[in-house]
């Protein structure tokens, strides 16, 4: 038998260690004991965990081989030692090898009590549900007086003693080998069959299918065609992948996407039950061989590029199309960042293109506006640029003046465009506006990255110009397939075919600074090991902080107040990693105190398409007295304001009619929702104000009085003045809202070549950046549809300047 | 009357220490309550000259100087925090100032029961000769569910346990009041001197 004997004290002597020892040597024909010091273990800190710790370990390494453990605890203020308790806290955080194993307490003291509360103490401290060991009753070895105990060998003097501790010794053995027994995982026998299940996905429940032999789970099939592609795949993937290779539902979730990753888990449960057996067994078997081995890494490339969404795949590809060695190193298991999630096609002027398409109602009135606009009002830096579109304008308005005309679009236009959008005001009273330098190189060469990304192998459909959400042309380039995770799809296909290596679950903690030069990065990898890569050129790309609460708190100056259970449409990955990285070696921010908002999101999840979200013309909202506060047709930034003036909760109003108006979403979905209580219905609006705690009266008033403004078109209290439907046919709708963080405008500044700059407005050598974590090109406020072409665009010149600088 | 909050945890994020913040600003007409950290303390080792670091000094001097001590308890499996037990050990073993110390005990936990068995663990070992802490009968304050019971201002939500908690204070100001009464002509001098067994041990039994 092999047991591990714990000194249960950090003191330089200790009789406790002396009684270990002694047993070690008396027993030694029955059981092999190795005694454990605790003098190394750290103070436990759940805020800093250390469980992979060389020590750590080797108490998790140990006991986890052992047939069983013998604690000597001394007594210290009627209990244990801080150092046991600490050790044993970390023994019950992040690992827990003590569960289920058979444990013998001893203890030695010089007073009389021989430890007997510390060991009442213990007692209770190893039964607590994160420990859970198998302490062995009765048999209670309490040693007194301790320093007349032993004599000058080691060995107990009392013969009565000695025999005592025999009979406790050999009761523990034959306990640990039937408590072990229990340890055996329980048998586990299906009726076999495939049964059929279901699982939670992003856009309701997705059909799962689970196969099961006798003694096997033979196979998992989840139907994915109804989900949002590359957001959940990983986990459609991966959770079967382990379940089955371990024969066991002890699974780890998926970090950002925990729903659905124990959504999987528990439909694998169900069908068990189905098959007759017992899931909780299936829970309590070993997880899929993790790798233990936590072997440091060491790794040199040419580039390496923190982030694998959008702007550093591009960066990778970019890097291998120039011949040169790229490693992507990514924090979360999924690739795709806030990309996969983008909804709307890229901007991009190609005014050859665009001219194939007749312009619709309204866009020759937005050119009039723009051509009229006072010079004098237009940033110097711009003003040549508009007095060159205003000749465009005013020649494309006369020579289209009554005719049929087509979309017009210039690089000029666009630039315009994207400077007019951006320029914000905050709180304090500084105005930003996109910098012209990098604005420039935006619109010069959007088209450029479209046709870019076409050779890598994204198939563009050219049969349509779309306007993106929050976009104020048509400009989009809209990708053949589903949108976000088409970009990702084909660039993450071009960097693994031609070479490149992308390090998911791989966390970067810190760039390697060498005397005042960065060298590379140090990143914690799955298993807590350190990965440590050289590299000629740092990229970057991991994104900006929407999902950083803290850090849009700290750094806000647009809104008058952000909440701290604000939620984000951005991945939860995106927290801000790049810009602290870049600051650690004295980079400049720039634009940080502007966010943008989506006033319209899911209260609890911050996505866009839960609910009935209808046409603005069709957007009937009230705050959480029943009230409408803003005129529906509202600028986003208008929308949130307003929203955050109202207690940040509101509610879209619909009744049968504008339910049919509503995108992305069946009757199917609007059943579940409400009956999940995240979506109210009622066949009267004084029961639905009932259901959302408004005075029914104040409700059915805001009602009257909006359907009597759409009959009249007009509504004087917020000057709505485009409406469709009224609010009349039951049943009634009431879809919870509140803004969410969606894009984040500021962060490391950088120039045209995509060095990241210090505060002196140097460059930084050998570190560039692109995408969201960069600022100074958005601004106060970021064009639909432009994030895309930024990071295509800033990513390239990102890996390009890396090489012709660093790498010839 | 000036009190000393000790925030029994060494996270970065405690409710307990959320807790002792309510508290220092609800009670602050009736006590001044100095928050004290122990999360930059040593892990305790038993210092052959028997002196206290710096920062154990600095925490006994306050307690030494205050009327009395609120410590705010998580529990960890089941006891109190490794870190508190610390903590503990340290003044135990140097300076001894809980002795005859009146001390009332709060804790918080994200779960329902409300660090119970750490707050009657925390009662013995405070017990323990020692320490010799004058610690508050009968009356206990337990937060349990403490993630969602404060508000963005810190403030408690639930009216039930304001209302407990103030009955609690209400208590413990008379209770610092009588014990300091009670105590004050006794000579504890002797006490703080005294070698208490398990100290021993280090120096195997020897004085």
């Amino acid at each position: 038998m092999k047991l591990i004997g714990i000194v249960g004290t950090n003191a330089n002597f200790s009789y406790n260690r002396l009684l270990l020892k002694y047993m070690q040597q008396h027993f030694a024909k029955d059981a092999e004991i190795e005694i454990i010091e605790l003098t190394d273990v750290p103070m436990f800190n759940e805020s800093d965990d250390q469980t992979n710790s060389p020590i750590i370990q080797a108490f998790n390494d140990k006991i986890t081989a052992a047939d069983g453990v013998i604690i000597a605890t001394p007594e210290h203020n009627h209990s244990i030692s801080s150092a046991l308790k600490s050790l044993l806290e970390w023994l019950s955080f992040n690992v827990h090898p003590l569960d289920g194993k058979p444990v013998m307490i001893v203890g030695a003291s010089l007073s009389s009590q021989g430890s007997s509360r510390a060991q009442l103490h213990l007692r209770q401290i190893l039964d607590a549900p994160g420990v859970n060991a198998a302490v062995m009753p009765g048999n209670e070895f309490l040693l007194g007086s301790v320093q007349l105990a032993f004599d000058d060998e080691g060995n107990l003097r009392e013969q009565g003693t000695i025999e005592f501790l025999e009979t406790c010794f050999s009761r523990f053995q034959r306990f640990a080998k039937i408590s072990n027994l229990l340890n055996i995982p329980e048998e586990v026998t299906f009726t076999p069959g495939t049964f059929a299940v279901t699982t939670p996905g992003h856009n309701g429940d997705l059909p799962m299918s689970v196969t099961l032999s006798k003694k096997r789970i033979e196979k998992i099939e989840i139907d994915t065609s109804k989900e949002t592609e590359g957001i959940a795949d990983v986990v459609f993937a991966r959770i079967p992948q382990e379940i089955i290779d371990g024969q066991t539902l002890n699974v780890d979730v998926i970090s950002g996407a925990s729903v659905t990753s124990h959504g999987v888990i528990d439909g694998v449960a169900q069908a068990v039950k189905m098959a007759g057996a017992n899931p909780d067994y299936l829970r309590q078997r070993p997880k899929a061989g993790t790798p233990q081995a936590n072997q440091d890494e060491d790794y040199t490339t040419d580039v390496v590029i923190v982030g694998a969404g959008g702007a550093g795949l591009t960066a990778a590809a970019k890097t291998l199309q120039e011949g040169k060695k790229p490693i992507v190193v990514e924090k979360f298991p999924a690739i795709g960042g806030n990309t996969v999630r983008a909804g709307g096609p890229m901007n991009a002027a190609d005014p050859e293109w665009q001219k194939q398409f007749p312009a619709i109602a309204g866009e020759a009135h937005t050119l009039q506006e723009i051509a009229a606009m006072d010079p004098e009002t237009i940033d110097t830096e711009y003003r040549p640029d508009f007095l060159k579109l205003r000749e465009q304008l005013e020649a494309y308005l006369t020579e289209n003046d009554d005719q049929g005309s087509y979309l017009f679009d210039s690089t000029l236009l666009y630039r315009i465009q994207t400077y007019l959008g951006g320029k914000r005001t905050d709180l304090q009273g500084n105005e930003i506006h996109g910098q012209y330098d990098l604005v420039k190189i935006l619109t010069d060469h959007a088209l450029e990255s479209v046709k870019w990304l076409a050779d890598i192998g994204v198939e563009f459909d050219q049969s349509e110009v779309t306007m993106p959400v929050g976009a104020i042309w048509r400009r989009g380039h809209k990708p053949a397939k589903s949108v976000g995770y088409a970009y990702i799809e084909a660039l993450s296909d071009y960097v693994k075919a031609n070479g490149g290596q992308i390090m998911t679950d791989t966390d970067v903690t810190s760039l390697i600074d060498e005397d005042g030069q960065v060298r590379g990065i140090i990143a914690t990898g799955a298993n807590g090991q350190k990965v440590t890569i050289h590299a000629a050129a740092v990229v970057l790309a991991s994104g900006g902080f929407g999902a950083n609460t803290k850090m849009l708190k700290q750094y806000n100056t647009y809104w008058t107040e952000i909440a701290d259970d604000i939620k984000t449409s951005n991945s939860p990955a995106i927290t801000g990693d790049g810009i602290r990285l870049g600051q650690s070696v004295g980079a400049d921010l720039v634009g940080m105190g502007f966010s943008q908002m989506m006033p319209v999101s899911d209260p609890d999840t911050g996505d866009l398409f839960t609910g009935l979200q209808v046409p603005p013309q069709n957007f009937v909202m009230v705050n959480q007295q029943g009230r409408r506060f803003v005129n529906e047709y509202g600028s986003r930034d208008q929308l949130t304001q307003a929203a955050i003036d109202n207690g940040g909760l509101f509610y879209l109003i619909a009744d049968d009619r504008i339910k049919a108006t509503a995108y992305n979403t069946s009757q199917e979905k609007i059943d579940q929702q409400v009956a999940a209580g995240t979506l109210y219905r009622d066949d009267t609006i004084a029961g639905l104000a009932q259901q959302l705690k408004m005075d029914p009266a104040v409700l059915e008033d805001t009602v009257t009085k909006y359907n009597r403004y759409a009959d009249a078109g007009l509504d004087p209290e917020f000057g709505k003045d485009v409406f469709d439907l009224k609010v009349e046919q039951a049943p009634f709708y009431a879809t919870p809202r509140k803004p969410a963080v969606h894009h984040t405008m500021g962060g490391l500044k950088i120039d045209t070549k995509a060095h990241v700059l210090n505060e002196q407005g140097q460059v930084i050598n050998v570190l560039y950046a692109a995408g969201e974590v960069a600022g100074g090109i958005h601004a106060g406020n970021r064009l639909g549809g432009n994030s895309l072409t930024d990071i295509f665009t800033f990513g390239r010149i990102a890996a390009d300047s890396a090489i012709h600088e660093c790498l010839k | 009357m000036k009190l000393i909050g000790i925030v029994g945890s060494n996270a970065t994020n405690s409710t307990n220490r959320q807790l002792l913040q309510f508290m220092q600003q609800h009670f602050s007409d009736q006590a001044e309550i100095d928050l004290c950290e122990i999360k930059d303390l040593p892990a305790f080792n038993e210092p052959a000259d028997k002196t206290a670091p710096t920062g154990v000094q600095l925490l006994s001097d306050k307690i030494m100087a205050a009327d009395g001590v609120i410590v705010s308890t998580p529990e960890y499996d089941h006891s109190i925090p490794a870190a508190l037990k610390s903590a503990i050990e340290w003044l135990s073993y140097t300076t001894r100032p809980l002795i005859d110390k009146p001390v009332m005990i709060v804790g918080a936990s994200h779960g329902s029961l409300g660090s119970s068995r750490a707050q009657a663990h925390l009662r013995q070992i405070l017990d323990a000769p020692e320490l010799k802490a004058r610690i508050m009968p009968s009356d206990e304050f337990l937060l349990g569910h403490s993630l969602t019971a404060f508000a963005e201002d810190g403030q408690l939500i639930y009216p039930e346990k304001v209302q407990e908690l103030e009955e609690c204070f209400a208590e413990f100001v008379d209770f610092v009041t009588l014990t300091n009464e009670l105590l004050k002509n006794r000579h504890v001098n002797a006490e703080h001197q005294r070698q208490f067994s398990w100290e021993l041990d280090a120096n195997g039994g020897q004085n």
